[in-house]
């Protein structure tokens, strides 16, 4: 059965099983990977999908599945027993409903862009210009992947919404290494074409590795530590996941009784954007259907809102932030309000510091107080009076999130598109100062 | 599904492959939630598909589709072997396979309780149990449990006429605890997995398991000491080896980081294919991976691409032995496959994993090792670890954790730091418990990112003179 007619089919068969709360959500998509490893291509990739999501609720009792479309049987055997499952189920007390509809949408620009339907086997060529490009500037070799995806859902509820999407996705991740202990990691991620730039990303890469070259040790203690976006939006997530209410009440939030208070320096300012031209994870409705919106988050330092779908805005009563997630309220696009220096301003700032250019394997030793580390990776360059002395090696950060939110000094004023396999929540991040970071490592033997 | 598997393995022969291979998968799974008292969620899932393997001119291709369809099928191949001709003007040096065993084998693993039997009111009130107990324990303040099971029917066929069926069970749990006593907090994480039914759920007993682990925190909250920061003795419980023998022995030891596939995410390795037959560790350290034990977490018989799965010495008697390979790492060392190509399934290609890596027992009880201590620290359970992307600097932060003194556990300590390279670690353990503890674990590689079941673990061991801090 065609994949939107099963969708009708499942609303009016749920309604007839005395459902009260439906949310059927439908997606098709289409996706192509080429990995290249060492300056050649290792594997191409190719997804091919398609599937129907289910919510059901009867009173404070719900559940959900996925649907195979395969015929009206089918369905009707998976909707029994999902009736069953529900009837069967203890109440959730916390559980308020979904979001009521009808709603009005904006439109949301730049989501899909047909070209990067139509590019078939160009990405091999893309591949090949970026890494010439990669070789050129000096790096002997570079790995990578670059991706495509072409999706469109429809998203429908027994409470009036019937609304659809179409999006298009663009990304090259390219990590060059240079005999001699260096590497440097840049990623170029659009919802377009014409924002999408491999070529500069490979270049970046290759530039920065050749300056990362022999790197050396430094000792323990505290620095001053210049995040670039790659590296800081590796935080700026976590701070973003930390301000859903579900994160709090579970226990895996320091934002937790931190609503009206200071959790950041006064420059520092982030909101979560569904709504956002061109984003990453844009669409004009949520996951229940409320229309997105701009939700300032933390407002000059001040935390003012956990993000929100319609049933646990209702327990809290406060108003969705359109940030559903019917079980969790997720974020959606993060954005760091750009401050106004360049990269050369705030590394002038630095007596004696760090830039860091990109971090792996961030772990909590406490959700609920922010404790953590993380392992800087690629290129760490060591500043002394505002330039840099020589490439860095062998370091941890060992630090609380609230510490960092506090000590940022200095935020620069031109941001990067992040989204990759660390950081899997689109971020709008700028370069970002820090004083006082606290910097751990092995003992040299 | 085995039908259109055999279909999409001759379809892509006749279009040009030179090898092709598919798998069809029927999964069906099940999931709950618990967030304190509150049952956040639970639902069930049933999908089909299959994933298709191809080398057409020396490069390799993969493809999958959620849809049983023929036509649709023919049309994900041809497009496939299209593709990846048109890859190969990017490849300098053709990709080949191992010679293996051309092997047809099917086993199915039946639970003693199907999970599938088991309603999910049912597994909502056994997660309830476990946090009403945990309530009424003071300084306790939250609870998420998750707890999730699959049963996975998979088909993999080869051009080469290798057929391997299985049914495999899973049953997983988590739980994250937050407890908070004179101002402080602990977080407690523990994860269990195992390829059995609900029968796994009922054996872990884990209302006491999590009772038992809350108690000793709080003690450690209430009475913990700093940590002396200096080098010193340490003894480290099967979970900690578990997590050190995972990520500085198993990933490092993949071939496939070794070979730099993996460079561009998830690392490459500090070790190279001349380090095999050299000193890593101490004469008592063995490490191996082995998939073969019934029941295990990263249990199976047969890899994903057809190779018989086989216990694998990584470190014996302290010397690198052997790397985890697939068909295409082996071909490019010149050794045979060892069985360690896995997918998490249908849509995704099979990379070098690991399966349950642990270091093997010797012949200490836990005691010993703790009398032959003057002064040093028990690690007990751990919260915090990371590594870097060669696998040679490490962190584990204990979370339960006592002071030795005299060859006796004192003191609670709070929040111990092992900071150590890898090289230093293994060369330091100076003694070997006898016991045999696992834990599971989601093991993270590839792009997209897989998330495989494993487990992990080892006897208790002593680490002579490391620095703690």
């Amino acid at each position: 059965m065609e994949i939107y007619k099963a969708q009708d089919y499942v609303l009016k068969r749920l309604k007839k099983l005395g459902v009260d709360d439906v949310v059927i959500s439908a997606t098709t998509d289409e996706s192509n990977q080429i990995k290249y490893v060492n300056n050649e291509i290792a594997t191409t990739k190719r997804w091919i999908s398609d599937g129907i999501s289910v919510f059901a609720a009867i009173g404070k009792k719900n559940s959900m599945t996925n649907i195979r479309a395969e015929s009206k049987s089918q369905i009707d055997k998976t909707l029994n027993k999902l009736v069953k499952i529900v009837k069967n189920n203890p109440e959730n007390k916390e559980y308020m409903g979904i979001a009521k509809g009808p709603f009005k949408y904006k439109k949301v620009n730049g989501l899909y862009d047909k070209k990067i339907k139509n590019l078939n086997s160009d990405g091999v060529d893309i591949i090949k210009d970026s890494l010439n490009k990669a070789l050129d500037i000096g790096a002997s070799r570079s790995s990578g992947v670059f991706d495509t995806e072409i999706s469109s859902g429809r998203l429908l509820t027994s409470n009036g919404v019937d609304a659809d999407i179409k999006d298009s996705f663009i990304s090259f991740s390219i990590r060059s290494f240079i005999d001699g202990n260096a590497s440097s990691h840049k990623i170029s991620v659009a919802t377009t074409l014409r924002r999408f730039d491999p070529i500069g990303a490979a270049k970046n890469a290759a530039s920065t590795a050749v300056k990362a070259c022999n790197p050396k040790n430094i000792n323990a203690g505290k620095y001053d530590v210049l995040f670039d976006p790659l590296a800081f939006s590796n935080i700026l997530e976590r701070v973003a996941w930390a301000s859903s209410i579900s994160y709090v009440e579970a226990g895996f939030s320091f934002l937790a009784n931190k609503l009206n208070k200071k959790v950041a320096n006064t420059n520092f300012t982030m909101y979560d954007q569904g709504n956002l031209d061109y984003g990453l994870a844009s669409s004009s409705f949520d996951g229940e259907g409320t229309p997105t919106q701009k939700t300032t988050i933390i407002d000059k330092g001040i935390f003012k809102t956990y993000l929100h779908n319609y049933s646990t805005a209702n327990r809290y009563n406060t108003k969705s932030t359109g940030n559903a997630g019917l079980v969790s309220p997720n974020p959606t696009n993060i954005i760091l309000k750009p401050g106004k220096a360049s990269i050369d301003g705030l590394l002038k700032k630095i007596k004696k510091g760090l830039y860091i250019t990109n971090v792996w394997y961030t772990r909590f030793q406490n959700y609920s107080t922010g404790e953590f580390s993380t392992i800087p990776r690629d290129a760490i360059f060591y500043i002394e009076n505002g330039k840099i002395k020589h490439a860095v090696k062998g370091i941890r950060i060992t630090e609380s999130m609230l510490n960092i939110l506090n000590n940022i000094s200095g935020i620069g004023k031109e941001s990067q598109t992040i989204l990759g396999w660390e950081v899997e929540t689109p971020c709008e991040c700028p370069p970002v100062l820090v004083r006082k970071v606290n910097i751990t490592k092995p003992k040299e033997t | 599904m085995k039908d259109l598997a055999d279909f999409a393995v001759k379809k892509a022969i006749s279009l040009g492959a030179s090898y092709a291979d598919a798998r069809a998968d029927h999964s069906i799974g099940n999931g709950v939630s618990l967030k304190n008292d509150i049952p956040e969620s639970s639902g069930f899932a049933d999908s089909k598909g299959i994933g298709i393997r191809v080398l057409v001119n020396g490069a390799s291709g993969f493809s999958s589709i959620n849809k049983l369809d023929k036509k649709k099928i023919e049309e994900v191949v041809k497009k496939l072997i299209k593709s990846v001709k048109y890859s190969s003007k990017l490849i300098k040096k053709p990709i080949e396979f191992s010679t293996e065993v051309k092997e047809k084998y099917k086993y199915f693993i039946k639970p003693k309780i199907d999970s599938e039997s088991i309603s999910l009111a049912e597994k909502i009130k056994n997660l309830l149990e476990i946090n009403s107990a945990l309530k009424e324990v003071k300084g306790f303040k939250s609870s998420y449990i998750s707890q999730n099971d699959s049963y996975i029917e998979s088909y993999f066929v080869n051009s080469e006429n290798i057929k391997i069926s299985s049914k495999i069970p899973f049953i997983g749990i988590y739980y994250v605890l937050t407890l908070r006593e004179k101002g402080k907090s602990s977080q407690i994480y523990k994860q269990l997995g195992e390829t059995k039914g609900y029968d796994a759920f009922h054996k872990w007993d884990l209302t006491k398991l999590a009772i038992g682990e809350t108690k000793e925190m709080l003690k450690n909250l209430k009475t913990g000491i700093k940590t002396p920061k200096k080098k010193m003795d340490v003894v480290v419980s099967p979970d900690i080896v578990g997590i050190m023998v995972h990520e500085s022995v198993g990933h490092p030891y993949e071939a496939d980081r070794i070979l730099g596939r993996e460079a561009a995410q998830a690392g490459e390795s500090f070790v190279n294919t001349d380090m095999i037959g050299s000193r890593i560790g101490s004469k008592i350290v063995d490490v191996v991976d082995n998939p073969v034990i019934p029941g295990s977490a990263g249990f199976y018989k047969y890899d994903d691409e057809g190779v018989k799965a086989r216990k694998k010495y990584l470190i014996k008697k302290g010397i690198i032995n052997e790397l985890l390979h697939n068909r295409e790492t082996a071909a490019k060392l010149d050794v045979k496959s060892n069985g360690s190509a896995r997918a998490v399934g249908f849509s995704f290609e099979p990379i070098v994993r690991m399966s349950n890596t642990y270091m093997l027992p010797k012949d200490h009880t836990k005691d010993e090792l703790i009398e032959g201590v003057k002064q040093g620290i028990y690690f007990k359970s751990y919260m915090e670890w990371n590594i870097d992307d060669k696998r040679m600097n490490q962190k584990y932060t204990g979370n339960i954790a006592y002071l030795i003194k005299n060859g006796r556990l004192t003191k609670p300590v709070r929040n111990p730091v092992i900071e150590i390279k890898t090289t230093e670690l293994y060369n330091a353990v100076d003694a070997v418990g006898k016991d045999l503890g696992f834990m599971a674990g989601t093991c993270g590689k590839g792009e997209p990112m897989q998330g495989i079941p494993v487990s992990m673990g080892g006897p208790h061991i002593r680490l002579k003179d490391i620095r703690v801090h």
